[in-house]
């Protein structure tokens, strides 16, 4: 599928969910609502055209003002891929777990909880890992993140 | 010829020197015994020098190039510097067995010497059941092994110690098997009458077609389990078990441990060289260099099976001993026994 | 009977690590343990953990390509590659064609590189001392050929947005061809050492196999996902610079055990030199790099770009808001999920199989805890 075709494919297949994003460089990236992840994770991956089998990446992204969640998936069999993001509130930051559609998710959402301090539901293990076990500075991805041996490039 | 000699004349000098007669024997058994030592000190120096460089040259590198002619002193260095070094018992440790666990490795690897033939009558004492002597004594190993296992106090050791045990255990039985089937045809335990029922190089047992070869084969596997060497070295494997047994020593007793090993294997060559390859016999060389020659042969075999061979599982390695080795040993044997008493080859 | 007796067996934890000779790097398992039978594995990552995606939220496009050097070390020139071919697509950067040829020459020798690496520690996992040092000593002339085009034998900084640093010298040419034509006797006399070695075999087959879908599922990516019969390549399947142009087989196996994933890597590096010769035949004269402003500022936007690296997807996420200063690097390693299904393979077999596995997966750390 070429990456026109895809993009209409799931604009029509989803149109109550989906919104294709004007800021993705020659990448397909789509918003959906947290809410909607699961069911549309799920329909993703069952799809036959789609058939996003393969989670490449789920990065977190604090922009300053709010979360993003990206989910960068992939299909081996039809060999198309494409990324979705939730968009999350500081006060209301929280995930479903996608363990359960593709079990690779498990480290990458750890990874959310960890460094950004995005409480994923129904993940079962969410336990330091990158960090010291007794580490208690807060999520250090954060934009608001600040240690002391930390320091910025001054701004010119 | 003329070692002989000269032990000959001394102890003649001793018993002329009007010492009653015991102790005429037991000065020149401790003298013997301290010969042996120290022989068996240098050997193992020179077969950790010889094993590096082995090592080294198959793999396409020097080795220990620096101190001296081709590095020759480097084992002497390094001997000195692990008896400098801190000796460190684990607070945890079962101190007694910890301590006693180097001590027994080394003193079995020596023990095996008493009945070794040198050479033309270069033997401690050829005890009348000399091969049962060493096969007994040399299985002291596996206690020392256990023992360092389990006075460790560490999970590492432990399983290095288990595992050691089930394997040189295992690989007796089979070792045990193909040597008296040359027991068997030498018609006598002592190791002199066993090199001198190979008089001639075709009546050496290896070549003895067909259980010779076979029981050799059997006797150098089974030789290398014994000594934990790869593709046998389960008890140490680095990679699983960090170093087994003796992760847990240094200094001097992971020394004694390193040197045992070394000894160990060289026994194991001499034993061979005694059972399969006529022992101290050979024309024009005198008779310890012939032996030397050949065990030192056998020596560089289980090196160049070291540096070639990956390791063998746990599992794999009990049902290469029990389910093949094991069979194996116990036909060619009926088929030595066979040939004996029907007089085939009986050269 | 041992009950009745008195006597109980107790299963007990084993910590592998983090410095143990064979978790390559400082990688911490805890095991249960039946005696030598593993009954539960947990991977304990972190040890070094170097906060490279922080610290690119803080450095402009052209300082983060030394950090991705750190991101692999292995592949360096893959962390490059994925960072700058993400950087180009945001900022929109055309790269010169001599460029994109000595981009795959230096991404295939440094999977060849990588692969020898995976060699040696294999072999040595598995007790087999002499096959490190080989495969050791063709890598050393691959580093050679790296010094002397960029300076640099592990960090090479060597691609970035927009093209390559440096040209490669008129030596460069003739020193790689005779290591390509001497390479493939280096492979065969590797695949004597070990292929047919019944040892080896034994230890290998049936061992660890990953199964296809098992493999899809955690996203397990490059050789290992290869071995367990799924052909899936990005150079192919999601095809990046001028990989079109190059005539090579994907190898794959059907079993995915770990003698699979040795066989499908050792015929990876004879593919990848086939590559290497067609680029360095191929290549044009021209301009190494295009224009590109110091300090440029990429226009607002996002990108996730991957390529295939030796230990499979290598992935970059990059956010910009027309900064010089990126918003928000991801990185994502092959390892992370080859060791993320770790425990799926492992449980159920001996503690020297869990050395084996490892090194079959190719699994070092720096990509996992970046």
């Amino acid at each position: 599928m070429e990456r026109n075709q895809l993009v209409s494919y799931i604009k029509n297949k989803f149109q109550d969910t989906v919104t294709l994003l004007e800021s993705g460089k020659g990448e397909s990236f789509f918003q959906i609502k947290p809410e909607d992840l699961l069911v549309f994770s799920r329909a993703i991956r069952d799809d036959e055209r789609l058939g996003m089998d393969w989670l490449s990446c789920i990065s977190g992204v604090d922009t300053g003002e709010r979360f993003e969640v990206v989910y960068s998936v992939a299909s081996v069999v039809n060999r198309i891929r494409f990324n979705y993001k939730l968009v999350l509130d500081y006060d209301k930051a929280e995930i479903e777990s996608v363990q359960k559609i593709w079990p690779g998710a498990n480290w990458h959402e750890r990874e959310l909880w960890e460094l950004y301090g995005i409480n994923v539901n129904n993940h079962g293990n969410l336990t330091r890992f990158l960090l010291p076990d007794n580490w208690d500075q807060g999520h250090p991805l954060r934009k608001d993140w600040d240690a002391p041996d930390f320091k910025r490039m001054p701004e010119k | 010829m003329e070692i002989t000699e000269i032990f000959k004349y001394l102890y003649e000098q001793l018993a002329a020197s009007g010492l009653p007669q015991v102790w005429v024997d037991i000065v020149a058994l401790a003298c013997a015994g301290v010969i042996v030592f120290g022989f068996l000190a240098v050997v193992a120096l020179f077969l950790v020098w010889w094993e590096r460089k082995v090592s080294a040259h198959i793999q396409q590198r020097f080795g220990p190039m620096r101190t001296g002619w081709h590095g020759w002193r480097q084992t002497i260095a390094d001997a000195i510097k692990l008896l400098q070094k801190e000796d460190i018992i684990p607070t945890l440790a079962d101190r007694p067995v910890f301590f006693w666990a180097p001590v027994i490795a080394f003193v079995a690897a020596f023990m095996a010497y008493i009945t070794i033939p040198f050479g033309d009558g270069l033997i401690v004492a050829d005890l009348n059941i000399g091969i049962l002597f060493i096969v007994a004594i040399t299985s002291f190993t596996v206690i020392s092994l256990l023992m360092a296992g389990w006075g460790s106090n560490n999970k590492y050791a432990l399983l290095g110690g288990m595992r050691s045990a089930a394997q040189v255990v295992s690989y007796e039985v089979p070792m045990v098997v193909a040597i008296c089937s040359i027991v068997l045809f030498a018609g006598s335990l002592s190791m002199v009458d066993i090199v001198q029922s190979q008089a001639m190089i075709y009546q050496w047992y290896l070549f003895r077609l067909p259980f010779g070869p076979i029981a050799f084969i059997i006797y150098i596997i089974a030789g290398t389990a014994e000594t934990n060497r790869t593709p046998f070295d389960l008890p140490e494997a680095e990679q699983e078990l960090v170093a087994g047994f003796n992760i847990e020593y240094s200094g001097m007793k992971f020394a004694m441990f390193f040197l045992a090993e070394f000894i160990n294997m060289f026994t194991v060559s001499a034993i061979g060289t005694t059972l399969f390859l006529g022992g101290w016999q050979g024309p024009f060389l005198p008779s310890w260099m012939w032996f030397l020659g050949k065990t030192l042969f056998l020596v560089f075999v289980l090196m160049w099976f070291r540096w070639t061979y990956p390791r063998l599982r746990v599992d794999q390695l009990m049902e290469f001993s029990w389910k093949f080795l094991l069979p194996i040993s116990f036909a060619n044997l009926i088929l030595a026994g066979l040939m004996k008493y029907s007089g085939w080859f009986n050269w | 009977m041992s009950e009745a007796q008195g006597l109980h067996t107790k299963e007990f934890t084993l910590n592998v690590g983090p410095h143990h000779p064979s978790t390559h790097g400082v990688c911490r398992f805890v095991l249960q343990m039946e005696g030598e039978v593993i009954t539960s594995v947990t991977p304990v990552i972190g040890y070094l953990h170097r906060a490279l995606e922080k610290i690119c939220e803080n450095r402009t496009y052209e300082q983060i390509i030394p950090i991705t050097d750190r991101f692999e070390y292995c592949t360096a020139m893959s962390c490059n590659m994925g960072f700058s071919l993400a950087t180009e697509k945001l900022a929109g950067l055309e790269v010169p064609e001599r460029a994109e040829y000595l981009r795959v020459i230096m991404l295939e020798l440094n999977r060849i590189a990588s692969h020898l690496i995976w060699f040696g520690t294999t072999s040595l996992d598995l007790g087999a001392i002499t096959p490190f040092l080989y495969g050791f000593r063709e890598r050393e002339d691959i580093l050679d050929m790296f010094e002397m085009t960029c300076g640099q034998r592990l960090t090479f900084n060597y691609i970035r947005p927009g093209g390559v640093s440096k040209d490669i010298p008129k030596a460069f040419i003739p020193v790689c061809k005779k290591f390509l034509d001497a390479f493939s006797a280096k492979v065969d006399d590797y695949e004597r050492v070990l292929t047919e070695n019944p040892i080896f075999i034994a230890r290998n087959k049936d061992v660890g196999i990953l199964k296809p879908e098992t493999a899809i599922a955690y996203s397990v990516s490059g050789p290992s996902l290869r071995a367990s019969g799924v052909k899936y390549d990005l150079r192919r399947d999601d095809p990046y610079s001028i990989y079109d142009r190059f005539d090579f087989e994907i190898p794959t196996r059907e079993n995915g055990d770990c003698y699979d994933r040795y066989i499908v890597r050792i015929r990876e590096m004879r593919e990848s030199a086939k590559i290497v010769r067609q680029a360095i035949e191929q290549i044009p004269e021209g301009p190494i790099r295009s224009k590109v402003k110091m300090n440029f500022k990429p226009p607002a936007g996002e990108v996730y770009c991957r390529v295939e690296n030796s230990r499979g997807e290598m992935g970059f996420y990059i956010q910009s808001v027309g900064e010089k200063m990126p918003l928000r690097v991801k990185m994502r390693g092959g390892s992370y999920n080859q060791l993320q299904v770790m425990p799926v393979l492992c449980v159920g077999h001996k503690i020297a199989d869990l050395v084996a596995i490892m090194a079959s997966m190719d699994i070092i750390m720096p990509d996992v805890d970046r």
